[in-house]
């Protein structure tokens, strides 16, 4: 049946009275251009893993567990790819990259090498590197890895049982994997994570999803020893003689918590639930240097229920990560779970909405986006100051909308640090933007905020800012975790 | 007391503008629900349009969207087995009234709006649980309204009489006439259950005019006379369904038609079913209490099966082995289930392998039996000493696989093939140090003995069988289980392989 869902006439009765308004009201297909890879024909590709290999070819796996290699995805004429599977029915493969001549492989119950030994292009050495963590046979134990870090080691979030207990070994709980097969556990309080990767920095971050202990979701750096925030898993740290992660108070707050648990390391950016999104997943870092526009160096994000891509900048205050998220790329046809950015600006995504609905209606998607070459006019980083936000933007800002406080609006909240699944936003405060200063060169705006709250998500609109050029920004909203306040 | 203040910052953030409850439902139930209400991904989530769920006292709905729904439910007739995750924890009172007003009134529902305080109400009447709601558990303390019946001022005549075909009712006495206020045809209201007939009169209300669909099933034969005029008739005797089942198209309007049912039963099993589905429905509505066939309940069946030339493997959670299970199923139709936990073969069965449709629908919940039949359970133990590691498979161009597993310093490979009725597996040890012992059975029965073996009891009760030839053993009464390797090791019931490094044995599990 073709439905032709509410919300998409609501936006396009809103971009003809932005039309009106504004002739330049910006589109995504200004900026991005988003094409469907055709797959193998009457497969079933609920993808799970992309991974990039020599040669321009690319590694898929479905969540039934088979694996696709495509040629032709770099190619402008995606109606000549073709695909061979390459092995069949791996246990719900969720992380995938190319090393050594080999396929390393994330699947639930291990860490695997594959590789074709008598090189007939079908996969024939399933080589088990570890699999030190325990499944219960529960469906939501799902284990996500990721690229291999600087040591060659793979991160791996073990999602707890039905995302609420850990009813196995290390469950709720991130650990390392090393070349040579040893585990290492790394990090405590995982709940539900939907993704893993690292900044450009080299860090490892990874997403967790709205629910237990999570008021909502958010990205969340995986500093080795630290916990995470759901005690749930916490009793395995006896496994490995580690000792015992954080026991928090339900009810509280992270920054009441954290600040009785150094070792209780906040979310990095909180997805404010709804207004961001509803499932955060993959999490790659823009290493293409130019290749996929002006965003080079910053994380994307992939949103499942709302079929979007986020940006993230993050930066480091007082030891923490800390930073802002802003809505992307978004109209992919099925929930975003993998993507992988090649260094050449392709980026490529994959969509299931099995167990878990999606905005993008089909059942899967295997989708490539690469940069037209036209910079979009967006806030490209936020950073906190001892007593405000610094925004610096793609293109100069028209000085005369952004000299006018009237131009910003800015609301913070928390959430409660809870057991019960999810949480309000509560503690609600209204920061007030008491001066603004435009740089000469019109590319950086510093804005004076009386009313900051260390702990709070603070949401900051700019939508009466244009261009120098007369453009309204791309997108007009950026949410900021302000963790630790910057020192004058 | 830092509740209460939580609960006074929720209501200061939220209760400054009324809230906009298509825009709500939009931003959090949307996704799975559609925006048009009929579940996503063309209704593989549960319709909220026309659903009996959001229907009727709005408790039942707000105790969903507080505390969420897990497990099997069947929506608008469809089954759906998924999560819910629970909305109360985030969403204040207010939101939550909104968002069910907004659906209760929405895509051609109409059911009265929900206030703040009708949630307040509920969320403190269930303030104490933490756990989403199953199906049964709502149902029982909020059932679904009764959908009301088409049949209007229903009348019931019971006749007895001995008939293979329809007689003519008009010429005949009822023994019994009743008025049925529920609207609903039931043939347990005859006061026998083989040569009787009834007939029932009453006015269809026909909702909206459109084109109507109706499907009749009787055991054994019957007519309906709709308006006046014969619309469907089952001969003679026999069974519901089947090739039985007569159905008609025909377009209704709006408003009271008269309806004449008449129905016989000679003897064995007696039903009568009629359904029906109108304009702008999917679903069938039943004006009996016999279901002409119940709804196909669980996941869909997708096979698994292995090419002439190539083995299928599986690897998923398997029904009698553990979670690490790899499934192989062989040409020609012998299976079994190896356990990386375990390192060992625990499972062999024969017929049809596996089927995906359990872990390839929904969310995949749950463990798959295996698809074929005789299953024998092999062992149910580690069946290598401890601190042994799995260390994976190679296949071969058949997909015949061999399993390794490290051993200390010692590499054990367990490769194995199938041919008619049996599975063949040769093991092998590399490397320096002291003979292992590798679990084979664990309730064995002895059998015979070709060649020479020399028995030698031990100190500690156990018995080591050096082997020249082959010893066959019966494993729990279905398979044959010979072995042709250098020794053996019997503790009590259990029975292990003993292998030096340089040595291998050959173990043949053929079903009797």
């Amino acid at each position: 049946m073709i439905t032709f869902p509410h919300r998409r006439s609501l936006s396009l009765l809103t971009s003809l009275l932005l039309a009106t308004a504004n002739a330049m009201a910006a589109v995504q297909s200004d900026y991005y251009i988003r094409e469907e890879i055709p797959l193998p024909e009457g497969e079933v590709m609920e993808l799970g893993s992309i991974a990039l290999m020599p040669d321009k070819k690319v590694a898929v796996t479905s969540r039934r567990g088979d694996l696709w290699i495509c040629e032709g995805a770099y190619a402008e004429d995606l109606s000549q790819v073709k695909w061979t599977k390459f092995a069949s029915h791996l246990h719900e493969p969720l992380g995938m990259f190319w090393k050594d001549e080999s396929l390393w492989l994330t699947q639930r119950p291990e860490v695997t090498r594959i590789k074709d030994t008598n090189e007939d292009g079908i996969a024939d050495l399933f080589e088990t590197i570890n699999s030190g963590w325990g499944i219960s046979g529960d469906y939501h134990e799902y284990a996500f890895g990721s690229t291999p870090d600087d040591d060659g080691n793979i991160w791996i979030v073990l999602c707890l049982t039905g995302s609420a207990n850990a009813k196995a070994d290390w469950r709720g709980w991130c650990v390392r994997v090393t070349p040579d097969g040893e585990m290492i556990p790394t990090c405590s309080g995982i709940r539900s994570p939907g993704g893993i990767g690292f900044n450009a920095q080299g860090d490892c971050f990874y997403t967790d999803n709205q629910g237990l202990w999570n008021g909502s979701s958010s990205l969340k750096w995986l500093k080795p020893g630290s916990f995470q925030g759901n005690p749930t898993g916490n009793s395995y740290h006896k496994l490995a003689d580690l000792p015992a992660p954080p026991d928090p108070k339900d009810g509280s707050r992270i920054i009441v918590e954290r600040k009785r648990f150094p070792d209780f390391i906040p979310p990095a950016v909180v997805f404010p639930h709804g207004l961001v999104g509803q499932s955060p997943t993959a999490v790659i870092t823009d290493q293409s240097d130019g290749a996929f526009g002006p965003f080079a160096g910053q994380v994307l994000v992939g949103e499942q229920t709302h079929s979007q891509v986020q940006r993230v900048f993050l930066e480091k205050v007082n030891g923490l990560y800390q930073g802002a998220v802003f809505h992307f790329l978004e109209d992919f046809e099925a929930g975003i779970v993998p993507m992988r950015l090649d260094d050449d600006g392709t980026l490529f995504i994959g969509g299931t909405n099995r167990g878990w609905a999606s905005r993008g209606s089909k059942p899967f998607t295997f989708e490539r986006v690469r940069w037209k070459g036209t910079t979009p006019f967006e806030i490209l980083t936020m950073s906190a100051k001892p007593d405000g936000f610094e925004l610096t933007f793609t293109e100069a800002v028209d000085p005369g909308t952004a000299n006018d406080p009237t131009a910003y609006a800015m609301s913070a909240w928390d959430y409660i640090y809870q057991s019960k699944y999810g949480s309000p936003q509560v503690d609600a405060s209204t920061p007030e933007i008491t001066d603004v200063k435009v740089s000469d060169d019109g590319r950086s705006v510093r804005l004076v905020v009386d009313g900051m709250v260390q702990g709070h998500v603070h949401q900051l609109d700019t939508e009466g800012l244009q261009s120098k050029a007369g453009t309204p920004l791309w997108h007009t909203k950026a949410w900021y975790t302000l963790n630790e306040i910057p020192s004058p | 007391m830092i509740r209460l203040w939580f609960g006074l910052m929720a209501t200061l953030a939220f209760t400054a503008s009324a809230q906009d409850g298509g825009q709500l439902y939009e931003t959090y139930c949307g996704a799975c629900h559609a925006a048009n209400g009929e579940g996503a991904t063309g209704g593989q989530f549960p319709p909220l349009a026309g659903s009996e769920w959001v229907d009727g006292p709005a408790e039942r709905a707000i105790q969903i969207v507080l505390h969420g729904l897990e497990g099997p439910v069947e929506v608008s007739g469809k089954p759906f087995n998924l999560l819910m995750p629970p909305q109360g924890a985030m969403l204040p009172d207010d939101q939550i009234a909104a968002i069910l007003t907004y659906v209760r009134s929405s895509w051609g529902n109409s059911a009265d709006k929900v206030t703040p305080a009708m949630v307040a109400k509920a969320r403190a009447a269930t303030a104490d649980r933490s756990k989403p709601w199953t199906a049964p558990e709502i149902l029982k303390l909020h059932p679904l309204p009764k959908p009301e019946s088409p049949l209007r001022n229903l009348t019931s005549r019971v006749y007895h009489g001995e008939w293979k075909k329809l007689p003519d009712f008009a010429k005949l006495t009822a023994e019994n006439v009743e008025e049925e206020h529920d609207g609903i045809l039931s043939v347990t209201h005859a006061d026998r259950k083989d040569h009787f007939g009834i007939v029932w009169e009453a006015d269809f209300m026909v909702p909206k005019t459109g084109e109507y669909i109706f499907r009749f099933a009787c055991d054994d034969g019957g007519r309906i006379i709709l308006d006046g005029e014969v619309m469907l008739e089952v001969h003679g005797l026999g069974p519901m369904g089947g090739g039985r089942t007569q159905a008609a198209k025909l377009t209704l309007e709006k408003g009271p038609h008269p309806i004449r049912i008449e129905y016989y039963e000679f003897t064995g099993q007696e039903g009568i079913s009629i359904s029906w589905k109108g304009p702008d429905s999917d679903d069938w509505n039943e004006l009996s209490d016999t279901k002409l066939k119940p709804g196909r309940k669980g996941p869909p069946s997708i096979p698994i099966t292995p090419t002439a030339k190539r083995a299928a493997i599986y690897r998923n959670f398997i029904q009698g082995t553990t979670s690490r299970s790899i499934g192989i199923g062989f040409p020609g139709g012998v299976n079994f289930a190896y356990s990386a936990d375990h390192m060992a073969p625990e499972l062999a069965w024969k017929g049809d392998f596996i089927d995906g449709g359990l872990h390839w629908t929904n969310r995949g919940v749950g463990a798959q039996s295996p698809a074929g039949k005789d299953v024998v359970k092999l062992t149910s133990e580690p069946a290598l000493p401890e601190g042994s590691r799995f260390r994976g498979y190679q296949l071969d161009a058949a997909g015949n696989p061999t399993f390794y597993n490290k051993i200390g310093e010692l590499k054990l490979s367990d490769a194995y093939h199938a041919s008619d009725n049996q599975i063949s597996r040769t093991l092998s040890v590399d490397g320096n140090g002291e003979p292992v012992s590798i679990l084979i059975s664990e309730s064995h029965a002895m059998g015979s003995i070709d060649g020479t073996a020399k028995v030698m009891p031990q100190p500690d009760g156990t018995t080591r069988t050096r082997l020249s030839g082959t010893m066959n053993f019966t494993v729990r009464d279905k398979l044959t289980l010979k072995v042709a390797g250098p020794s053996l090791l019997e503790k009590g019931p259990e029975l292990y392989l003993l292998l030096a490094p340089g040595e291998s044995a050959t173990l043949t599990y053929t079903w009797k």
